[in-house]
């Protein structure tokens, strides 16, 4: 049985191109219900983001509107670019991630802040892991979409497995855990959407399990041999036993989640008003602007501005989602629930670190929190999904490449 | 609560509203525009069967070109979703379980349990900063402050600055402490592991400005400023008045009535300190204000002064204790050095006979107070603590036990008198030594070559152990073992009367008090050595010139000697009244007489006259007391030790005719009691009359605790010269 190999991808015959604009030529050139509610989602993180860094000197809200800006030009390109052209890149893909992710260990532009090889200088600090989350989206994506849906030959999923784990691995000699298992959340549901069958699941699954609780042993033995856990970092652990024991803990970490519950908490149903979160300007919360983001918002508007934040991430995803079932063509229907997958993920866990449902771990919320990387990113995948929208088309996926 | 679920339901209605109209609106654009592609649609899936290309993957191809076929059947869009149609619904549910529980958690926090958290951000935002009050003037009779209150400079450090070598090396060059030192106090936890970490109290004005200049330069140091003790006496009194520090955890723990304690405040240690803390300590100022994480003060929203504490007067004069703390110095450490002078530590107990107002307290070795202000360092506390140091911090006045010696032979005079074994004409013999009990061991008067006849009176003046062996001899026939005419414990009960069992109740905490042997007490003492333990002839005969088994305290000597003299036995107290901030008189001091010993007067003033007769016939007592124009009473007292040097007593009492003063001195170790204390108690005894007269011309200088010098101190034979 041939096996789809890296090099027997084809490019789109370009006698289609125009032919594939079928959306973009209508009356109607945007997904508007999509875009409206990204509109409004970007706003509403805007106005917010402004608050928590308005009484902040370290922080810079003009920053972020820079970050807006190019995050606007990269959606507009991204859009416009017809994404078929990844899917067969899924080499050059897997290059480009390994570069991005290993290139903060460089020698000149790297730079080690915190414990960890994750930022690199060109002219600004910038995190390559947080881009490679739109080349892991591509790459993942573009692998399983070889298999047409149906993935129930072990060998392949084994492969596919291991090579949807490269992104992680690379990403853990930084160290960052945090973003790794965004990487490891993307690749799981495109793996689950890419047709993978149930039985591999459940067993990577248990694997999974098995893994993590290997690790903790592993390091158990390692401390009673030399004296200090290796795998694991100590802060790591106490967030873990903050998370495990909210109440009696008095490392920095249960201070932060101590401080995090009484900023949601104390915005009650309508919240302290902008700016006037005592919380936040007082600087009891840490990081307030960058991971903290929803305390912020939630003790200056209050359980109702929290759901208007929740109400639209549902309509965002739930969009997303929609255009993904809708897509006829599976490349694009793996793109837009990977990134739908990133987007629940770090909800889910920025959100429910601030609520102490999550392990404290240093996971930006979309579209709100201070930082122009993830901003981009943001764009790029808004960006992605608009395209695989726009370039919906009978003939350009006929014409473009057999799945 | 109510109002809580109503919010809840509401919200839970809009997020799917939300949701809701999200899809429709999209359905609704979707069928609009889906119709114009579904032709198409259905050729491209029939052209996808048959393409070329289909060769990719023959299983694949083959698995979706079924699928592909069956939908087309239904007429529907073919779509890659269909076949995954129980995965979006997986993904669907994931989207929904995880906005569900945020959801929840969220209204947990924000609507059920809002208002704890919302007290928390209060707490948080507000605090109340005490400022610790003043703490009242100690001051002495005459209303001369003894202890004071000035500001210090104290720096302080974090405890996580000790990992900051930079900040520690800074530190150590702008104070002109070795850096080893000050990582040693950074590290030292003994306030609290929380608590900051005092680098160096009372920090030159200089240093501490340059600290703050370059606060950027010392993250985790600051400076504070606090009101502490002031000695201007030094190490005077130091035993009476005690000293301050930070509250222990008890104190810190137990609940005073109208006053808070709080882990930075100074609270009395011990002495009039501790005793009187509650009138010394005053009342916390109190501000709340509104601070950032750092604890910087943003706005201050109320503020109250703090009250300093009441001045307590106490009944000491600062004169007398001054001649009493220098006569011991002056004797015991000449030069400074303990161990070069005469006797290793001492005591003198000034009291008032008429009203039990204590005049001078006096213990040596001392210690500055101002250095055990705030913590107490480690190095200081093994100095203070070496066996070579004979333990300065022992109040030796209210705690020293010594053997009293021939301090003894009044009230075992009186014994003697009540029960008839002796009358003002009963005669004996002295032979220098004596073994009534026909041991074989005799024993010995102090004055080895016998005094010849001698009657009580000149048994009494001249201290003849001889005579009050007679006498216990006497006590023993006629005790259980002999005819049985008197109780065992005759001697004692006399003893007791005058409190010599019994601490006097001075307002100091932790007096000790004296032990008189009994039977019954040895049986008890000795009860795994039965061999031991029996009452014996000799214990008799110890017992009544004081020794053996026999102990007092130095105060309680002098407040029997101050029943002898006038009747009465008095409480000794230190305070005389409290004055307020405003200077006005709160409390006053009730004189308190516990009780009068039911004694013979006649007996009483025959034993007057025999300690008058102590002073006036013995050549160099004699000597010592005239030298002050004193007409004093009193008794001397060597207290023999088997393996040390011998502890000199001296208790005297003056006026004789008309007494004010008792004083009771004791040297340990010291030698002969006549000789080494009598002159400290004719120097201390005028000193007192002195002042009380208005004649005093001494003005109090400070004067030096223990500075750590010490020699083995060399013991003389014992060698009693009473």
């Amino acid at each position: 049985m041939p096996l789809p190999q890296i090099s027997s991808i084809r490019t789109p015959d370009r006698s289609l191109q125009g032919a594939m604009n079928t959306r973009r030529s209508g009356g109607l050139s945007l997904p508007m219900p999509f875009f409206a509610i990204a509109l409004l989602l970007v706003t509403y993180g805007l106005i917010v983001c402004w608050s928590a860094t308005s009484n902040d000197p370290d922080y810079n809200f003009t920053r972020q509107l820079v970050g807006v800006g190019l995050g606007a030009v990269c959606m507009v390109f991204f859009y416009r670019f017809d994404y078929r052209h990844f899917a067969n890149m899924t080499t050059i893909l897997l290059v480009i991630n390994v570069a991005l992710i290993l290139s903060p260990h460089l020698p000149i532009i790297g730079v080690e802040a915190k414990g960890a090889q994750s930022w690199i200088n060109i002219g600004m600090q910038v995190q390559p892991g947080e881009f490679a989350k739109v080349t892991v989206v591509l790459y993942a994506a573009s692998l399983l979409a070889r298999y047409g849906g149906t993935l129930d030959d072990a060998r392949e999923y084994a492969k596919v497995v291991g090579l949807l784990l490269l992104p992680f691995l690379c990403i853990m000699t930084q160290p960052d855990l945090g973003t790794g298992l965004v990487y490891l959340f993307i690749s799981a549901v495109v793996l689950v959407m890419g047709g993978a069958k149930p039985k591999y699941l459940f067993i990577t699954l248990f694997l999974c399990v098995m893994a993590v609780v290997a690790v903790f042993a592993l390091d158990e033995v390692i401390k009673n041999s030399t004296g200090e856990y290796k795998l694991l970092k100590q802060y790591q652990r106490n967030r873990l036993l903050v998370f495990l024991d909210p109440d009696a803990n008095t490392t920095a970490e249960g201070y932060n989640l101590a401080q995090a519950k009484i900023a949601i908490g104390s915005g009650g149903l309508f919240g302290k008003g902008l700016t006037m979160g005592t919380q936040s300007s007082m600087g009891f919360l840490p990081e307030a602007p960058t991971d903290f983001v929803f305390c912020v918002l939630a003790e200056e508007l209050g359980f109702f501005g929290a759901m208007l934040l929740i109400g639209l991430y549902i309509a965002l995803v739930a969009s997303s989602i929609r255009i993904a079932r809708n897509c006829d063509d599976l490349f694009g229907m793996l793109i837009v629930c990977a990134i739908v997958g990133m987007w629940l993920f770090q909800i889910l866990e920025n959100i429910g670190m601030c609520c102490g449902l999550m392990p404290i771990t240093g996971i930006p919320l979309p579209f709100v929190s201070y930082g122009s990387s993830f901003m981009l990113v943001n764009f790029c995948m808004l960006g992605l999904i608009g395209s695989v929208w726009s370039h919906d088309s009978s003939l350009g996926r006929k014409g473009g490449y057999g799945s | 609560m109510i109002e809580a679920i109503v919010i809840g339901l509401i919200a839970a209605v809009a997020v799917i509203a939300i949701g809701a109209v999200v899809v429709t609106i999209w359905n609704n654009r979707k069928s609009q525009t889906a119709g114009q592609t579904k032709s198409v649609r259905q050729l491209s899936t029939f052209g996808v069967g048959s393409s070329p290309f289909e060769r990719q993957s023959a299983a694949l191809s083959n698995k979706s070109g079924e699928v592909r076929v069956g939908q087309s059947g239904h007429g529907s869009v073919k779509k890659p979703s269909d076949t995954l149609r129980s995965r979006f619904v997986a993904l669907g549910v994931l989207a929904g379980v995880i906005f569900g529980s945020l959801t929840v958690k969220l209204y947990s926090l924000q609507i059920l349990s809002s208002s704890e958290y919302r007290s928390d951000a209060e707490d948080n935002l507000y605090s109340t900063v005490r400022t610790p009050a003043p703490r009242g003037y100690i001051c002495d009779a005459q209303g001369t402050p003894i202890v004071k209150n000035r500001t210090s400079q104290t720096v302080l450090a974090d405890p996580d600055v000790v990992n900051d070598r930079d900040v520690m090396r800074r530190l150590s060059v702008v104070l002109g402490v070795p850096a080893a030192v000050v990582r040693q106090r950074i590290q030292d936890s003994s306030t609290g592991a929380q608590n900051r970490r005092v680098v160096m109290s009372d920090a030159r004005l200089r240093d501490v400005a340059f600290i703050a200049e370059h606060a950027d330069a010392f993250p985790g140091v600051s400076v504070e400023s606090r009101s502490i003790r002031d000695y201007p006496y030094g190490a005077m009194a130091a035993h009476l008045l005690g000293y301050t520090g930070l509250p222990s955890a008890e104190q810190l723990d137990v609940e005073y009535e109208g006053r808070e304690i709080f882990s930075n405040d100074t609270v009395g240690k011990s002495g009039v300190e501790s005793m009187y803390d509650g009138l010394l300590s005053g009342d916390h100022g109190q501000r709340r204000v509104t601070v950032d994480v750092l604890g910087n003060v943003l706005s201050v929203v109320s503020e109250t002064q703090p009250v300093k504490g009441s001045d307590v007067h106490l009944t000491i004069d600062a004169r007398v204790q001054y001649v009493a703390d220098k006569a011991l110095a002056d004797l015991i450490a000449p030069e400074g050095v303990l161990g070069e002078g005469q006797g290793v530590g001492g005591a003198v107990f000034v009291m008032d006979v008429t009203d039990g107002s204590v005049v001078a307290l006096s213990s040596y070795p001392t210690f500055e107070p101002e250095q055990f202000t705030g913590s107490i360092p480690v190095d200081t506390w093994d100095l203070y603590t070496a066996e070579i140091a004979h333990a300065p911090l022992n109040n030796r006045v209210i705690n020293g036990l010594f053997a009293a010696a021939s301090t003894y032979k009044p009230f075992t005079s009186i014994a003697a008198l009540d029960y008839g074994f002796a009358d003002y004409k009963s005669e004996w013999n002295c032979k220098g030594s004596w073994d009534g009990f026909k041991t074989g061991v005799a024993q010995k008067c102090w004055e080895h070559s016998g005094h010849g006849k001698l009657n009580l009176h000149e048994g009494i003046v001249n201290s003849c152990d001889v005579v009050f062996y007679e006498i216990a001899k006497s006590f023993f026939d006629h005790g259980p073992d002999g005819s049985g005419e008197v109780s065992e414990t005759a001697i004692q009960d006399v003893l007791a009367k005058y409190n010599l069992d019994k601490a006097t109740g001075i307002d100091l905490a932790g007096e000790s008090h004296g032990r008189i042997p009994t039977p019954e007490w040895k049986a008890e003492h000795w009860r795994n050595y039965p061999a031991e333990a029996q009452w014996r002839g000799g214990d008799y005969t110890n017992m009544i010139i004081g020794q053996g088994d026999v102990l007092v305290t130095p105060i309680e000597i002098a407040v029997a000697y101050g029943a002898i003299a006038t009747g009465k036995i008095v409480k000794p107290h230190l305070l005389k009244e409290v004055r307020n901030a405003a200077g006005d008189v709160v409390v006053t001091f009730e004189p308190e007489v516990i009780g009068e010993p039911d004694v013979n007067p006649e007996y009483l003033s025959f034993v007057r006259t025999a300690l008058r007769g102590v002073i006036t016939d013995n050549e160099s007592t004699a000597k010592n007391f005239k030298k002050y124009g004193l007409e004093a009473a009193g008794k001397s007292g060597t207290a023999e030790h088997v393996d040390k040097g011998d502890d000199a007593w001296f208790v005297a009492y003056a006026p004789y005719e008309n007494p004010k003063y008792v004083v009771s001195v004791v040297i340990e170790q010291g030698g002969g009691g006549s000789a080494v204390a009598g002159p400290i108690a004719a120097r201390v005894l005028s000193a007192a009359l002195d002042a009380y007269n208005g004649t005093s011309e001494i003005s109090p200088m400070r004067l030096a605790g223990y500075s750590g010098k010490a020699v083995e101190y060399k013991t003389e034979g014992s060698a009693r010269t009473d």
